[in-house]
């Protein structure tokens, strides 16, 4: 059974309760207070200690077009949990692993904080959470788990969301689902999951809402998302890669390419150094 | 009154990602506010000094073997080779470790092996080679007599010599296959090339090391030859794979090749480490300051083009046009 979540971003109202349920639950730092300028989000992005977040797009109709075409776009955004995940394949330690539940979860006492998850990751979810520093209100070490001397002492580690393991172990649906009132954010397993999206999706397009699933039924490497999106626009408008790749897919050419010019430099160094 | 700019309301806001140029319409927009769509990586001097020892690490191995051990410039490039092979072994690991922050954070590496994770396999690559190169310079300090006789007897060099040439030419090249292994577009664009490139540069250097190591430690006019020869050929391989590279990535090789960092490539490692040192090795005549000054040119260009690797990842990690649509 693979548990997952459906963000049905047509029904998205922007609230934010997501975003404070997760830092809540998961005893996330907050991310200090900036002003982006960009809609309704400060958030601005997802990262090691932030792992829900709402993207607000604008749209304003044109100029030459009726105002009833303007539209605002809301997605909360959260880790993918991908079938094939990079962050995964990436990590050297074994830390990064698929649960019960086949969701990708950081054991916090494993990571070694060597971050090539990071660069790893096709979606720019997963970062390291940084030093222990209190000066700025903004660094910090604590993700309720890892909050023990050694690892405020030195180097950070890895983090994202767990899909709220400690929850789902106990039969609770993680916190930004539960406290989600518009059900834009569905928590299940995931076939069931997907059933209910495709639903959704032909519903609004009887109604004239062009919409699509992203992550699902898609052919990519990085295979199905165990978290999964109902859009209405582009991907990359909700800052989405259009075609993500699972990055362990370029191995081979690249294994291949340092072996051949490693074994064209040891044929030339033989011929130039035999007696 | 002046109405406040952007980047002045939020001066942070410009380090998250916030574009300092003009943003479209939101109705015309093609990405999220010119939001980064992936993390940049958090790799300082610490990986780009690694990856710039273990490319002399491993070239250093090919040529103990390739060392024709029956002249005297020969024993003394092979013995170099070894206690540099050795040193480089122990050297790596601590700078690792200065990057976990502990050294505990290094043994959790060595909990498993994992063959689809770059990192592991060359984690596993070095500990392998530290151990037998510590074996193999036990052997050399044996013969040296430093270490009594009977060690030299039971190091087999005739087998470590090939198998440290193998591990060795692993991890100058491995570190190209993790970095273009990843979704940052520019490595990722190179994932033929930034490994040949690792493995050319890092035999271009262990070249220059040994050729620099021998001038000091005397007159072996016909090695050092040789070695000016291998590192001739490696540079220009190296030299043809980053243009080649250049023209290949086009835009999305653009925080790599152009603008400052770009320059900085060009000035040290094309034109200095490459061009420059190839020319002063040509130069007629053979001195000590001659081979040390070139050798020391093509290292700092070997340095220069890691560092200029690991830092135009992290801003291509910042182009979301080129994050989107990423290279296959």
């Amino acid at each position: 059974m693979a548990n997952g979540f459906f963000t049905d971003t047509t029904l998205c109202i922007g609230c934010k309760a997501c975003e404070v349920a997760c830092k809540q639950w998961n005893q996330l730092p907050a991310d200090g207070y900036e002003f982006s300028g960009n809609s309704y989000d400060n958030t601005m992005a997802l990262g090691g200690a932030t792992w829900r977040h709402v993207a607000f797009v604008e749209q304003q109709a044109p100029p030459d077009e009726p105002p009833s075409e303007s539209r605002w776009l809301m997605m909360s955004d959260v880790c993918k949990h991908c079938t094939n995940a990079g962050c995964h394949e990436a990590c050297p330690t074994g830390a990064i692993v698929r649960n019960e539940f086949d969701d990708v979860y950081i054991q916090p006492d494993i990571c070694n904080g060597c971050g090539y998850c990071v660069p790893s990751c096709p979606f720019g979810v997963v970062d390291l959470i940084a030093h222990a520093d209190y000066s700025d209100g903004r660094g910090f070490v604590s993700d309720g788990r890892t909050n023990d001397d050694a690892t405020q002492k030195s180097g950070g580690i890895a983090g994202k969301c767990t899909l709220c393991y400690d929850r789902q172990k106990v039969g609770f649906t993680p916190a930004c689902a539960k406290a989600c009132p518009t059900e834009s954010i569905v928590f299940g397993d995931v076939d069931q999951l997907k059933a209910q999206a495709r639903a959704r999706v032909e519903k609004l397009a009887e109604r004239g809402v062009p919409a699509y699933l992203y992550g699902v039924d898609t052919d990519t490497s990085v295979g199905d998302l165990n978290a999964f999106f109902l859009l209405t626009d582009r991907p990359e408008k909700y800052n989405l890669p259009e075609r993500p790749v699972l990055p362990s897919t370029r191995q081979p050419a690249g294994y291949a390419s340092g072996a051949f010019a490693a074994a064209a430099l040891a044929y030339v160094g033989y011929l130039i150094f035999r007696r | 009154m002046k109405a406040p700019e952007l980047g002045a309301i939020s001066p942070d806001a410009s380090a998250r990602g916030v574009s300092d140029g003009p943003v479209l319409p939101p109705h015309q927009a093609d990405t999220y506010y010119e939001r980064p769509l992936l993390k940049r990586p958090h790799w300082e001097w610490n990986v780009i000094l690694y990856l710039f020892l273990g490319g002399i690490m491993g070239g250093s191995s090919s040529l103990v073997l390739l060392a024709d051990e029956h002249d005297e410039g020969g024993r003394v490039l092979a013995r170099n080779g070894r206690y540099l092979g050795v040193t480089l072994a122990l050297v790596c690991p601590a700078i690792l470790v200065s990057h976990l922050g502990r050294p505990e954070r290094f043994l959790n590496m060595l909990r498993i092996v994992k063959l689809k994770s770059p990192m592991s396999v060359g984690v596993w690559g070095l500990f392998a080679y530290g151990n037998l190169a510590a074996l193999s310079a036990a052997g050399q300090l044996a013969d040296d007599g430093v270490l009594p006789g009977w060690i030299a007897d039971l190091v087999p060099k005739a087998l470590l010599d090939p198998v440290l040439a193998i591990f060795g030419s692993f991890i100058a090249g491995y570190t190209g296959v993790l970095i273009s292994a990843t979704a940052i577009p520019v490595w990722a664009k190179g994932k033929r090339h930034i490994p040949a490139l690792s493995v050319c540069s890092g035999v271009a250097s262990a070249c220059a090391a040994h050729a620099a190591l021998l001038a000091l430690e005397g007159d072996f006019p016909e090695t050092a030859a040789k070695l000016e020869r291998l590192e001739l050929v490696a540079s220009l391989a190296e030299l043809a794979g980053l243009e080649h590279f250049r023209r290949y990535a086009g835009e999305i090789g653009k925080p790599m090749f152009d603008g400052p960092r770009g320059r900085k490539l060009r000035t040290f490692t094309q034109y200095g480490g490459i061009l420059g040192a190839t020319l002063l090795n040509l130069l007629p005549g053979h001195s000590r300051v001659k081979t040390v000054a070139a050798s020391a040119l093509t290292l700092l260009g070997g340095y220069v083009f890691r560092e200029t690797l690991i830092e135009a990842g992290k801003d291509s990690a910042d182009d979301p046009r080129a994050a989107s649509r990423q290279p296959e």
